[in-house]
């Protein structure tokens, strides 16, 4: 195999664009962790050392943004007179939950519709793909009418069929893609060898892991971030951590800094995920093995 | 340890058809090859013993059981594929111990038995290494150690070689007859080598667009091919064929052709009666039956002209041009002359085989 080695040639427009792409990250790093760096630390700040900023064009004085007496209060206060711990449980419940179901029936739907050949099966597949296309609040209304009906709205079971309903579509789609790159032959060994039909299916799914991580950070980023449903659909006895956040923002005298730790309690919870998951995403680069 | 009965068996995939009305006794603890160009049908019918593929119709036994209905986890088979189908997450011990782990086989016996093949194979060195870490002879010998670490009634084989480089190849052919014959299982091989088949079965199955042509052991292929194709598919450099004319005359049958004639016995001039056969036919001979000297004054009877010579090291293989056909004659290496020189050859004519020149049957 040729490396993979990428040849560069040196000349006078590539120190250019060279300087330009290091302006550019720079730039561009700035602008995505400055806003988490301000909500983290302002987090931590009382009411007054909140707005203490530096006057404008006055770079020296960023200090005084550093300047104050970290306090925890605020996390203090969300756990206990705003009920976060709830709110934090019924997002994971409703993001975990949704993922796991998504997960499980759409890798077995996808290995069916990967691995069987019938007739319309291809027209199967776009519609599938087609109920993820309408925009969610397209479908809000009459699915929260059919929610109503059946007693769902406000409870955490509602949410989680809620949010299936718009990631079972996308995982069936995108997983038959990795299943179709699994050669059938390692089944059909695996049905020599003494394992029956599931057994087999079991076996192969350390080969799609890949695709089952980066989906499970989907699924779950989907229902964690969301929004629409959540107030809908989840309003009541199903709150979760955005709608929570949202409901800090009062008319007057708004807590900043309780918002900020909100907003701090909603994001960490996913680097987390993202950092657990990202052993399986490294492994897919190296199961490449799988084809040939 | 199993016999294997196929009775007229079918394969369709949709309208394509893969094998036709096919019958074949394999015999317990025989190495049946099933020999055949690409296409054949000889991966259906591998596959349809194994379970993998439905039966269109007709009916397999393994002994006296009817098998068309169980999965290939009832059948007891053990299959190697082309492309070896090892677990890509597994390690050469994990791959070779499934099977076993599948059927329950306590903890050390598994040890054992996996050691046992790996010895056999010469692989004990490579068993914690993935197969992205392995040679393609050594993910072979993977795939081949799976099968053996149980003792299943049958083996299968689907061209478990074709994918080695050529000496390689000749060694593991080799080594899987010793194996095979230490092993004592009934064993289906399919390849369209027709070195492989010739040089390790017991017995050949040659198979052509779905139909088996010949059953028999690799000498009775070789030297009593039963139609045009068994003759011309089997055997390096391949037979030549001419199309000839059948002339009676006063000794016995004669066959022309525009550069030489040929008297036939009287037991061959017998079969071509008996069998009916028409003035114009195809005459076949192997490039080892025919003799060759050069120069135009020698004592073989036909005359030619030499087209191309190819030493092959201790052989040699001279393409000659004789009444406007082209034969390829193999000989022991020598000066032979150039393009254009001219030389005589000698056929053995009791080696000839003489075939129906519209249907390809032999008649002898
Ligand atoms: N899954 C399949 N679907 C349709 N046609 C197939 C399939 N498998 C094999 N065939 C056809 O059946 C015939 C025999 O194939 P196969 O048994 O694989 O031949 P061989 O192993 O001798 O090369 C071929 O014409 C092939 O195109
Ligand atoms: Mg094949």
């Amino acid at each position: 195999m040729a490396s993979r080695e990428i040849v560069r040639y040196r000349s006078p427009l590539r120190s250019v664009l060279q300087g330009l792409s290091v302006l550019f990250l720079i730039f561009f790093f700035v602008w995505t962790v400055l806003p988490l760096l301000i909500m983290v630390v302002s987090s931590f700040k009382d009411l007054l050392d909140a707005f203490q900023l530096p006057e404008v064009g006055d770079f020296g004085g960023v200090g005084v943004m550093f300047d104050f007496e970290p306090t925890g209060a605020h996390y203090v206060e969300l756990f206990t007179e705003k009920h976060f711990g709830t709110y934090l449980r019924n997002s994971l419940i409703a993001s975990l939950g949704s993922a796991a179901v998504s997960v499980s029936l759409g890798s077995m739907a996808a290995y069916a519709l990967s691995r069987a050949e019938f007739r319309g099966k291809r027209d199967l597949l776009f519609w599938i793909i087609s109920t993820r296309m309408a925009p969610v609040v397209a479908v809000m209304v009459p699915l929260y009418v059919i929610f109503r009906s059946s007693g769902l709205v406000g409870t955490l079971p509602g949410l989680i069929l809620a949010y299936t309903t718009f990631n079972l579509p996308f995982a069936i789609w995108i997983l038959k893609g990795f299943f179709d790159n699994v050669p059938y032959a390692i089944e059909e060994a695996a049905q020599c060898d003494g394992c029956t039909r599931w057994q087999a299916f079991r076996l192969i799914i350390p080969l799609v892991a890949p695709g089952l991580g980066a989906f499970i950070v989907l699924c779950v980023l989907f229902g964690w971030n969301d929004f629409l449903f959540a107030t809908i659909i989840g309003s009541g006895g199903a709150k979760t951590l955005p709608v929570a956040t949202a409901e800090l923002v009062q008319p007057v005298k708004i807590q900043w800094g309780m918002i900020m730790a909100a907003g701090v309690v909603t994001t960490v919870p996913m680097m987390f995920l993202g950092l657990l998951i990202r052993r399986y995403l490294v492994a897919g680069l190296t199961m490449g093995a799988v084809r040939e | 340890m199993a016999s294997v009965t196929i009775t007229d068996v079918w394969k369709y995939y949709g309208k394509t058809m893969a094998v036709k009305e096919l019958n074949l006794e394999i015999r317990n603890n025989e190495f049946m090859c099933i020999l055949g160009p690409s296409g054949c049908g000889k991966s259906s019918t591998l596959r349809m013993l194994a379970g993998l593929e439905f039966i269109s119709s007709g009916d397999i036994y393994f002994d006296d059981v009817r098998v068309n209905d169980l999965p290939p986890r009832d059948r007891d088979i053990a299959m190697v594929f082309e492309n070896y189908a090892l677990y890509p997450h597994k390690t050469v011990y994990e791959n070779m111990a499934n099977p076993l782990k599948l059927r329950r086989t306590p903890k050390q016996e598994i040890e054992r038995r996996v050691r046992r093949a790996a010895e056999i194979l010469e692989i004990e060195p490579l068993l914690d290494r993935k197969p992205v870490e392995l040679s393609g002879g050594q993910k072979q010998r993977t795939a081949i150690g799976r099968a053996i670490v149980r003792e299943p009634k049958v083996f299968l084989f689907d061209e478990p070689i074709a994918h080695l480089d050529a000496k390689l190849r000749s060694h593991m052919r080799g080594e899987l007859k010793h194996l095979q014959r230490d092993l004592e299982t009934t064993t289906v091989y399919v390849t369209h080598d027709q070195l492989e088949g010739m040089s390790m079965a017991d017995r050949i199955a040659v198979m052509h667009e779905g139909v088996l042509q010949q059953l028999g052991t690799p000498e009775e292929i070789y030297n009593h091919p039963t139609n045009e194709f068994v003759a011309g598919f089997v055997g390096e450099p391949p037979m030549n064929f001419l199309d000839c004319t059948l002339e009676r005359t006063n000794v016995g049958l004669t066959v022309v052709h525009a550069g030489f004639r040929l008297a036939l016995s009287e037991q061959q001039a017998s079969l071509l009666t008996a069998g009916g056969a028409e003035a114009d036919v195809r005459i076949g001979i192997r490039p080892d039956n025919i003799a060759i000297e050069p120069g135009a004054d020698g004592a073989l009877e036909v005359p030619g002209e030499i087209f191309v010579t190819e030493p092959l090291g201790g052989d040699m293989v001279v393409e000659v041009t004789i009444g406007g056909d082209r034969v390829t004659v193999k000989s022991k290496i020598g000066p032979m002359g150039g393009p254009g020189d001219p030389c005589r050859i000698g056929f053995a004519v009791d080696k000839l085989h003489v075939f129906d020149k519209t249907s390809g049957v032999a008649y002898f």
